[in-house]
């Protein structure tokens, strides 16, 4: 009996020692925890850094607490404020992490409780350990954007390509564009991407056997500026898909377009080589590494393309590639055979076998083959979009890359790589085939800045796009691309491949297009797209010479005058203002002590950053110039000219200054002209 | 007496496994990048004064030598030592014009926000030549 008792006791003695035990855990283990530790040492930090004593009461009577922001439209709570109390502190400005304060950016401090840290920082919000709450381990769900690519936070809600204060996401954007990423791998917003990888249906008349051969083997190394990666083919590959190259049929039309141009005779290349540095080719493209390189390079393509098809090509590019860039000029037929001479002549890998432009005999079960070929390594994804169209995308798609778990990524062979998402993205853009055998992403030649960038941007991509609240606003609205004639003259010159309207068209060009009928005068335009000359002298790329004919320039200079103008801006800037307001002689001395000759010459001196103001009164209008020097960042945001914050009389006299410019030159040019 | 040291034991424990990950230390960054504001200071930098006062701030940007007086060689280490971020400051935003000196460098205050000009200000100072 006794023994039962005592027995019976042991047992109630452990039991509640373990239920002490159990009950001791969870508080000790919240007593102990990580964040605890740190509000005590801000605490103290703030104490000391305190300007007064009310400040350093505030600091010791903070209470040890899970500090947290609910972003209601995310769904989301962001408990990292519990440790990094300081990011709304500026007493935290230079304090040690985790008690800094924020760096200013577009959304601090301003935003913290509409954006919490994890719609910039990814992360998990919710957990108050440190490595869960970073996502440090490889199993962790969010894990946080490290700070090299910290620009990938800004573009989970900034989709559009150019994001203004992360270049670097921007940068990596546009690579993703020209290198076609989005042909292959599904992106949102990019359903509609075309590849500019021209067809390949007269590509038999264009070139020979040999050059196939030499660029499936490596693109780049036949033309800097290819975009086209290598896919790292086998001999045999090669082989089968230049014989498949050989086989596919030609549109009758351009058929018929080279054979006539073969058949013409050869230009005067002396005649060529003028036009073609008038024409100014090398707005786009390169020659021997010159020229703005969005284009191809120049230096060797008459060993790659018959002076037949260059000729065709010459006159009407649209026709053999209903998207590409490349404008139609308005060259004479013999104007042409004179540059396709010119380029015959000089523009050759004189290193080239003799033979290699010419064509081969097809074998049939090679070109089969090479068919087969072709829809295994995706070609069609670039090269023959409609069929792409219909399938799959041929790679994975991309959206949600930026939040994968390392955990959740195949490392493959890569025993090497820090297992964190940016390392892997890097590695796969950097050797993407060295992961495991069979792989099918080409290589890129990607650079270690290039590759970057590009990570950036993919982290950007999130799985499911940001709720409405979080969408930033458009900037600018698309404006309109008038239909009918002015449409069709708009198209042929490619005026968007390098100018700006409203939010679409290149970025070659330094002149957006949006206010073009307000800035400039109709006279002068006309000229001008007749027979451009440079602006700014100081810029590579400068608008070709088209030979636009008179009566077309008229109609695109009205249309200009009449569709893209801001009725913001004075007609007459000088309407109901004093006599004295017109004063150019107070113009002359503002021009001096604002020292506007700083980048504008006019006369002699003067620096060349900005445009010369020589013939300003031929080329722009008043109200332009007035408008101008009111708000120079109203009309390009990123235009270097200052703002000097002109008084209206200032602003004024200064245009009747620049109002008494006309230049000899282009006065003389423009008289002899009408 | 022993049966509190093993009520306290597990605390203990706890206490050692959390320290232990408190102190771990965390992963070395590949590199230290520069900070944000200097990042965004070397494109304002970029943007604005690089084509007169050069990309190291010696005063040979490309536009520089069609002027006259030349730009300030600013990473010359006796003009950063004399000039406070103030200096700097007031400089930027008023002008040469503004501050008694050549008026070819152009008043910034309109165009520029004050975050931005303290930013190209921390990375002026980066651009400071190391002594010789």
């Amino acid at each position: 009996m006794k023994k039962d008792s005592l027995r019976l006791r042991l047992v109630f003695a452990i039991t509640s020692l373990l239920f002490l035990i159990v009950l001791a855990i969870s508080p000790a283990k919240n007593y102990f925890r990580e964040y605890r530790s740190v509000q005590r040492d801000f605490r103290s930090l703030g104490m000391s850094r305190a300007k007064s004593l009310k400040a350093a009461q505030a600091y010791q009577k903070r209470p040890v607490a899970i500090e947290q922001v609910w972003l209601r439209d995310l769904d989301r709570v962001d408990r990292c404020t519990t440790c990094h109390l300081g990011v709304a502190d500026p007493a935290m400005a230079d304090a040690p992490e985790p008690h800094r304060l924020h760096p200013r950016t577009a959304h601090t401090p301003g935003d913290l409780e509409r954006m919490g840290c994890t719609s910039c920082h990814a992360g998990e919000g919710l957990a108050t350990v440190r490595p869960e709450a970073h996502g440090t381990t490889a199993e962790a769900e969010s894990p946080m954007i490290p700070l090299a690519y910290l620009e990938a936070g800004c573009g989970r809600c900034h989709t559009s390509e150019k994001v203004s204060q992360a270049s670097l996401l921007s940068r990596g954007r546009a690579l993703m564009t020209r290198a076609g990423c989005y042909a292959c791998h599904a992106v949102r917003s990019h359903e509609q991407f075309r590849s500019e990888a021209p067809p390949l249906n007269t590509i038999s008349v264009k070139t020979g056997g040999e050059w196939i051969h030499r660029w499936l083997k490596d693109p780049s190394a036949v033309n800097p500026n290819a975009t086209m990666p290598n896919f790292h083919l086998e001999p045999k590959e090669i082989e089968e898909l230049t014989h498949y190259l050989f086989s596919r049929p030609v549109p009758r039309d351009l058929a018929a377009a080279i054979e006539k141009a073969s058949a013409e005779p050869a230009g005067d290349a002396a005649t060529g080589k003028k036009i073609f540095s008038e024409s100014r080719c090398i707005s786009c493209h390169t020659v021997e590494g010159k020229g703005n390189g969005s284009a191809p390079e120049l230096s060797k393509v008459a060993s790659s393309a018959t002076p037949g098809w260059l000729l065709a090509f010459l006159r009407d590019p649209q026709a053999f590639d209903p998207v590409t860039r490349m404008p139609r000029y308005h060259f004479s037929d013999q104007e042409s055979r004179d540059l396709v001479a010119y380029v015959t002549a000089e523009f050759r890998d004189f290193d080239a076998p003799k033979e290699i432009l010419e064509p081969i005999r097809v074998n049939q079960t090679l070109a089969e083959n090479g068919k087969k070929a072709f829809s295994r390594l995706g070609c069609f994804s670039c090269h023959d979009p409609i069929q792409g169209e219909a399938t799959e995308k041929f790679g994975p798609e991309l959206n949600g890359i930026g939040e994968k778990r390392a955990a959740s990524l195949d490392f493959g062979k890569r025993t090497d790589l820090a297992r964190n998402p940016p390392a892997w993205l890097a590695a796969k853009l950097e050797n993407p085939r060295s992961f495991a055998a069979g792989l099918r992403m080409p290589s890129y030649g990607f650079n270690a800045d290039d590759t970057h960038a590009i990570v950036t941007a993919l982290l950007s991509l999130g799985s499911q796009p940001v709720p409405e609240a979080y969408r930033p606003p458009l900037s600018g609205s698309p404006a309109p691309i008038p239909g009918g004639a002015v449409g069709a003259l708009i198209q042929r010159y490619r005026c968007l491949s390098c100018h700006q309207i409203g939010t679409q068209g290149g970025d070659i060009s330094m002149a957006p297009l949006t206010h073009e009928g307000s800035k400039v005068q109709r006279d002068w335009l006309v000229d001008y797209l007749m027979l451009s000359f440079t602006i700014r002298p100081i810029l590579e790329e400068r608008m070709p010479v088209f030979r636009i004919p008179k009566d077309e320039a008229v109609l695109l200079a009205d249309a200009i005058e009449s569709f893209y103008v801001d009725p913001s801006i004075p007609e007459d800037p000088f309407a109901g203002r004093p006599e004295p307001d017109r004063n150019p002689v107070e113009g002359q001395r503002l021009y001096v002590t604002l020292g506007c000759r700083g980048c504008h010459i006019v006369g002699a001196g003067g620096g060349y950053y900005g445009p010369p103001l020589t013939d300003t009164s031929t080329r722009l209008k008043p109200g332009w110039i007035y408008a101008w020097l009111k708000a120079p960042q109203r009309w390009r945001a990123d235009v270097r000219c200052p703002n000097y914050g002109l008084s209206d009389t200032d602003a004024l006299r200064l245009t009747a200054y620049l109002g008494t410019l006309h230049g000899e030159k282009a006065g003389a040019k423009v008289g002899g002209k009408k | 007496m022993k049966r509190a040291f093993l009520a306290v034991l597990p605390l203990f424990l706890v206490a050692a496994c959390t320290g232990k990950r408190a102190a771990a230390p965390s992963k070395p960054e590949a590199s230290a990048p520069p900070s944000y504001e200097i990042r965004l200071g070397k494109e304002t930098f970029r943007l604005y004064c690089q084509t007169c006062h050069g990309e190291t701030g010696a005063g040979d940007g490309f536009n520089a030598f069609n002027l006259d007086p030349h730009p300030r060689d600013i990473s010359d280490t006796a003009f950063q030592k004399k000039k406070s971020d103030s200096d700097l400051a007031d400089v930027i935003r008023r002008g040469g014009a503004g501050a008694g000196l050549s008026a070819l460098m152009p008043p910034w205050g309109r165009t520029l926000s004050e975050a931005q000009i303290n930013e190209v200000i921390l990375y002026v100072r980066t651009l400071k030549k190391p002594p010789a």
